[in-house]
């Protein structure tokens, strides 16, 4: 059934092609680069280092699931996590949009990935840290992590891309999640890929009666990259928040496209998004909202502030709704500007220099989009990779 | 050796002259009070002295304890003892007050050469500075003045100023907006901080005020200038008279 369903994905994926800037979906966002390259299938074990956040690590060397390196072998009843290969779904596949070229490709060549079950009535509290390290240059890696968390259950998913630091390769990942009426799925993506390097991830949450599913995604690396962030609210007071954060310097582009689909009543929609830029770095934000007609009293919020710290710096940011209901709450801004002036003055008259004073406001920027995260582990973690971000970008 | 010496001061905004020839000299231990219509320079004044880039000095001298203001920026004024309370304080989203104040209270000491204060002594601190101003604890917790009301944001700015412990604490008009409870607690917790060696410089539109905090000197200040100067009485003749005569005198 694999083997069908990854035929037919190379056969639209060579049909399709990939996506150019006169798609609406991709007008600010350039893929030449990824589609002229040529990448090999090369492979070795990696030299990277990482951290482990917690009990449960799941890593991928180079694409390939590393049981050596991994810890996940003490799991109690009701958790099950594993090689995507090794356990198979038949709702692999039936969430992320096929005929998109990151996909379909995705779906065709996919090496390995991350299969993670909670089953019903299960709250597992210990996150799963799941580390994808890249270190073959001219190399592709596509993946694939399937979550799925039953009735009632719960689980928490940190995705974690580090990558060598000079090597240039194309990091292309789905994930498609399935929340379950009750079930709660807290979920985290960390990108620390190159700065040479590519990234693109597909990320597609179900949501079920009363679920909940939480993203944060805090992006510091790749030259070029995106995250596609769909949710799909199926069942009534389902609770959707996807927060995000981009540090981006130098030359990076980095683009976020979510999409919320509220096809139901009573849902709840949050995102947060902030960024950072400095240089010449380009952000591409576009936070599309649909309230469908039978989506009464939806509450959808959205907003993108963006900080720029030098005029090089460019961002686009279009949130759009699209309402088809009457009675529901939907908001949406977004804002662009420098750091307040004012407010350092501020600071400076009570004796904080204005470096640290800098630093303290811009920390406070960012750090509004990590109020709401619940895992304690992460946000220790997030918090300081932000930190030694802008420690660099002062120097 | 004075706290403060103002000697022919001429400060500008936006290329526009607003002080125009201010001189005053504030001694150890003493309170003086500057009134003076809208828009004559007082918070113009303030942020000179404070070192805030936006005015701009074109004339005269600052002595701050001695030392030229010209060879300090505005947060080594800050540590080296000098306070403004703000008339507007400004909101800070997504830095509370307790860590602000921390930073702040280290920064200061580090200047000085004292030692940085660890979680538990700052904690400390806070509960015997609270003795002085009373200020709820959730303002503690909330970011720095956002969403404060005007009367809580100006008590934040004592409090500050309590836990900053300056030589010279520049009030302005931090008794606009308080109510009448507020203003007392307000006036007692600057009584409190009296003392021997500290100097206050108080503006304020209001005599009310300076029932509570008793100057030792009042200042008239129109147009940029300081057009009369006496002893606390003064508030209370303007009080009566208002500032028709100098205003009239200018044609403004
Ligand atoms: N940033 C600025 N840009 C332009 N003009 C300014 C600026 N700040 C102050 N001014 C002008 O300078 C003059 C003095 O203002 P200032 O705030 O010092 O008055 P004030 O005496 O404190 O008045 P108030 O009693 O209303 O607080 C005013 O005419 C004001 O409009
Ligand atoms: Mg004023």
């Amino acid at each position: 059934m694999l083997n069908e369903l990854r035929n037919k994905a190379e056969t639209a994926f060579k049909a399709n092609g990939f996506p150019t800037t006169k798609e609406e979906l991709w007008r600010f966002t350039d893929v030449s680069r990824v589609a002229s390259a040529e990448f090999s299938n090369d492979w070795k074990t990696s030299d990277l280092e990482f951290q482990p956040l917690d009990k449960i690590t799941v890593v991928f060397e180079n694409g390939k699931l590393s049981r050596e390196k991994s810890n996940f072998d003490d799991l109690p009843k009701g958790v099950c996590i594993g090689s995507i290969l090794d356990l198979v779904d038949p709702r692999i596949g039936t969430l992320a949009d096929a005929q998109s070229a990151f996909v379909s490709s995705n779906t065709a060549y996919f090496s390995d990935g991350a299969f993670i079950e909670v089953t019903d009535g299960t709250k597992f509290e210990t996150p799963i840290h799941l580390v994808f390290l890249a270190d073959v240059d001219g190399a592709a890696f596509h993946l694939r992590n399937f979550i799925s968390a039953g009735v009632d259950s719960e689980v928490t998913v940190i995705e974690e891309y580090i990558g060598q630091s000079g090597a240039t390769y194309w990091t292309n990942v789905v994930t498609e999640a399935f929340v379950a009426d009750q079930g709660f799925v807290d979920h985290y993506k960390v990108q620390r890929e190159s700065a040479t390097s590519f990234h693109f991830q597909t990320l597609e949450a179900h949501l079920g009666t009363g679920s909940v599913f939480s993203n944060h995604a805090v992006t510091f690396g790749s030259a070029l990259g995106r995250n596609d962030i769909r949710g799909k609210l199926t069942g009534e007071e389902g609770e959707a928040i996807c927060n995000g954060l981009y540090l981006l310097k130098d030359k990076q582009h980095f683009d976020t496209h979510m999409f919320m689909d509220h096809a139901v009543p009573k849902c709840n929609s949050h995102e947060l998004y902030k960024g950072i830029l400095d240089d010449k770095s380009r952000a591409v934000f576009c936070g599309r909202i649909l309230v469908q007609e039978d989506a009464q009293e939806t509450d959808a919020i959205q907003s993108n502030g963006n900080l720029l710290l030098s005029r090089g710096a460019k961002v686009n940011t279009l949130p759009q709704l699209e309402i088809y209901a009457d009675d529901v709450k939907c908001t949406h801004g977004a804002t662009i500007g420098e750091l307040d002036e004012v407010g350092l003055y501020y600071l400076q008259t009570r004796g904080i220099d204005p470096v640290k004073g800098r630093a303290m406001l811009t920390f406070a920027f960012a750090n509004e989009v990590l109020d709401e995260v619940k895992c304690k582990v992460a946000k220790a973690y997030i918090e300081g990779l932000v930190h030694e971000w802008l420690e660099q970008v002062e120097k | 050796m004075a706290l403060l010496e103002i000697k022919d001061l001429h400060a500008s905004v936006a290329d526009k002259p607003i002080l125009k020839g201010i001189n005053l000299t504030i001694k150890p231990g003493e309170v003086h009070a500057i009134m003076g219509p809208n828009g004559s320079g007082k918070s113009t004044l303030s942020n000179v002295l404070a070192g805030n880039e936006a005015y701009v000095k074109t004339a005269g001298q600052v002595l701050f304890d001695g030392q030229d203001i010209d060879d300090l920026a505005a947060h080594e004024r800050a540590c080296a003892g000098m306070f403004l309370a703000f008339q507007y304080p400004v909101e800070i989203a997504g830095i509370s007050n307790m860590y602000f104040l921390k930073a702040a209270v280290n920064a200061v000491r580090k200047y000085q050469g004292k030692d940085q204060l660890d979680a538990m002594d700052f904690l400390d601190m806070v509960e015997d500075k609270k003795k002085i101003v009373k200020i709820r604890d959730d303002l503690l917790e909330r970011a720095v003045n956002s969403g404060f009301s005007g009367g809580e944001k100006k008590r934040n700015e004592i409090f500050q100023m309590a836990m900053l412990e300056p030589k010279l604490g520049i009030l302005d008009e931090t008794d606009s907006g308080l109510d009448i409870d507020a203003l007392r607690i307000v006036a007692d917790g600057v009584n409190a901080l009296r003392s021997p060696d500290r100097g206050f410089l108080v503006i304020t539109h209001y005599q009310r005020l300076l029932d509570y905090i008793v100057p030792d000197h009042v200042h008239v200040l129109v147009h940029g200038q300081i057009v009369k100067s006496g002893g606390k009485e003064l508030a209370l003749e303007l009080e009566d008279e208002g500032y028709a005569s100098w205003v009239d005198e200018k044609g403004a």
